[in-house]
């Protein structure tokens, strides 16, 4: 419970909103239970349970990381006020696939009446301000000059938060852009890797947007890694282009993953 | 899973709150968890999981009398309104137990109001309330 009160008292926006969608899980896996439509080939409540999961990883993650934020930034009244709005944009961002998942019918991607010809792209914009939170932080990060982290960890968290948006703006605004996901292959989730549901007989483009909304983990988590390797060597040189490198060979990672799904080709290519 | 094996699991875990409200002077903090938090919750998660699976399913609304009728056609709807029933009138009691214990209102008073609120909600509420009004005024003059 201390961990919690920390999270609290560093983000207390961010973490309340994580806690609550975390407890509307609850009655979608109830409705998970009961309902036998199906959408895409899956029951249609997975995908709202998908984004609850990964909204309340990307908002804890936000949490935990606030503490290391700048509070002369953080304690401005602009920062309070995106911060609100980001939380709207979470909810409108819930309401409205867990919405469609209710009337069964698609939500991205789906234009087939006014009401969702509408929201669509609305909720395009509402996706965009939930990520631009990871922008705001990987700046107030960098202003703090007391974080009481090593230089490369420190960089890493800021080029994981940096990356982010814009990596995750080149890759889903493409996706948007696209008649579908998937490029080529069976246009089904029955059939898609375990827990992910990515193609595995055509190209996929949520690929890299997992990877490319995930930076704000994997850049910090690599170059987390890389100092622990390097630890041995004189830390100071060297030490501070740990982050960029991770971030450009994080980058590398996401382009590659969107190449290959535009081309067509399944992630596991030849292995699943 | 069909809607009758969920008002089967429904009913009585309603009747069990009822039955802590009835023996509340016994522990009221107990009867409380149970008739005014964790049934009611158990009961909510259940009618929220129908709701989201089947609200799409129900053909009526809620603007006329043949709108609601034509809803509780579907069954599922239909075990939805009951499931409403059992989680706010016993919400309802649990509020009248706590009340009548804050008021010293004796509890063989508060038993025909809480029987009168299993069966009859709303009647059971006025019972009530009517129970308080006029021990009120008893009490100021």
């Amino acid at each position: 419970m201390k961990a919690l009160d920390r999270l609290h008292a560093d983000s207390p926006r961010y973490t309340p909103l994580a806690l609550f969608l975390a407890m509307t899980m609850v009655p979608v896996v109830a409705a998970l239970a009961l309902d036998a439509r199906m959408f895409q080939g899956i029951p249609v409540w997975i995908k709202p349970l998908k984004f609850l999961v990964s909204l309340v990883v990307y908002l804890l993650t936000l949490s935990w990381m606030a503490r290391f934020a700048d509070t002369a930034t953080t304690q401005r009244a602009g920062w309070r006020w995106h911060e609100c709005a980001v939380v709207m944009a979470v909810l409108l961002e819930m309401v409205w696939i867990g919405g469609a998942a209710a009337m069964g019918v698609g939500s991205h991607y789906n234009v087939s009446n006014r009401l969702m010809a509408v929201t669509y792209p609305m909720m395009g914009l509402a996706a965009i301000l939930l990520t631009t939170a990871s922008t705001t932080l990987a700046v107030a990060i960098h202003r703090n000059p007391n974080t009481g982290l090593s230089p490369p960890l420190k960089s890493g968290l800021v080029w994981g938060l940096g990356l982010t948006l814009p990596l995750t703006l080149i890759t889903a605004g493409t996706l948007s852009a696209m008649p579908g996901h998937w490029v080529g292959g069976t246009p089904s989730d029955a059939g898609g890797l375990p827990l992910m549901g990515w193609s595995r007989d055509g190209g996929d483009l949520r690929v890299a947007h997992f990877f490319a909304t995930h930076a704000l983990h994997g850049v910090p988590a690599l170059v987390f890694l890389a100092a622990l390797l390097q630890r041995g060597d004189a830390a100071g040189s060297s030490a501070r282009f740990i982050a960029p490198g991770v971030g450009a060979l994080y980058a590398a990672l996401v382009f590659g993953t969107f190449g290959q799904a535009l081309m067509g080709h399944p992630v596991l290519a030849g292995w699943g | 899973m069909t809607p009758d094996l969920l008002f089967q699991l429904a009913n009585p875990l309603a009747l069990l709150g009822w039955l802590a409200l009835a023996l509340s002077p016994w522990s009221p903090r107990v009867t409380q968890m149970a008739a005014a938090v964790a049934i009611p919750l158990v009961l909510s998660v259940g009618y929220t999981a129908v709701v989201l699976a089947h609200w799409s399913s129900g053909n009526g609304n809620f603007n006329s009398l043949n709108g609601v009728a034509a809803l509780f056609e579907n069954r599922w709807l239909l075990l939805a309104g009951w499931v409403h029933y059992l989680a706010f009138d016993l919400l309802v009691g649990a509020w009248e137990a706590r009340t009548a214990r804050r008021e010293g209102i004796p509890h063989l008073l508060l038993l025909p109001c809480l029987l009168t609120t299993f069966l009859f909600g709303p009647a059971g509420y006025l019972m009530f309330q009517a129970l308080r009004a006029s021990r009120q005024r008893k009490a100021t003059s």
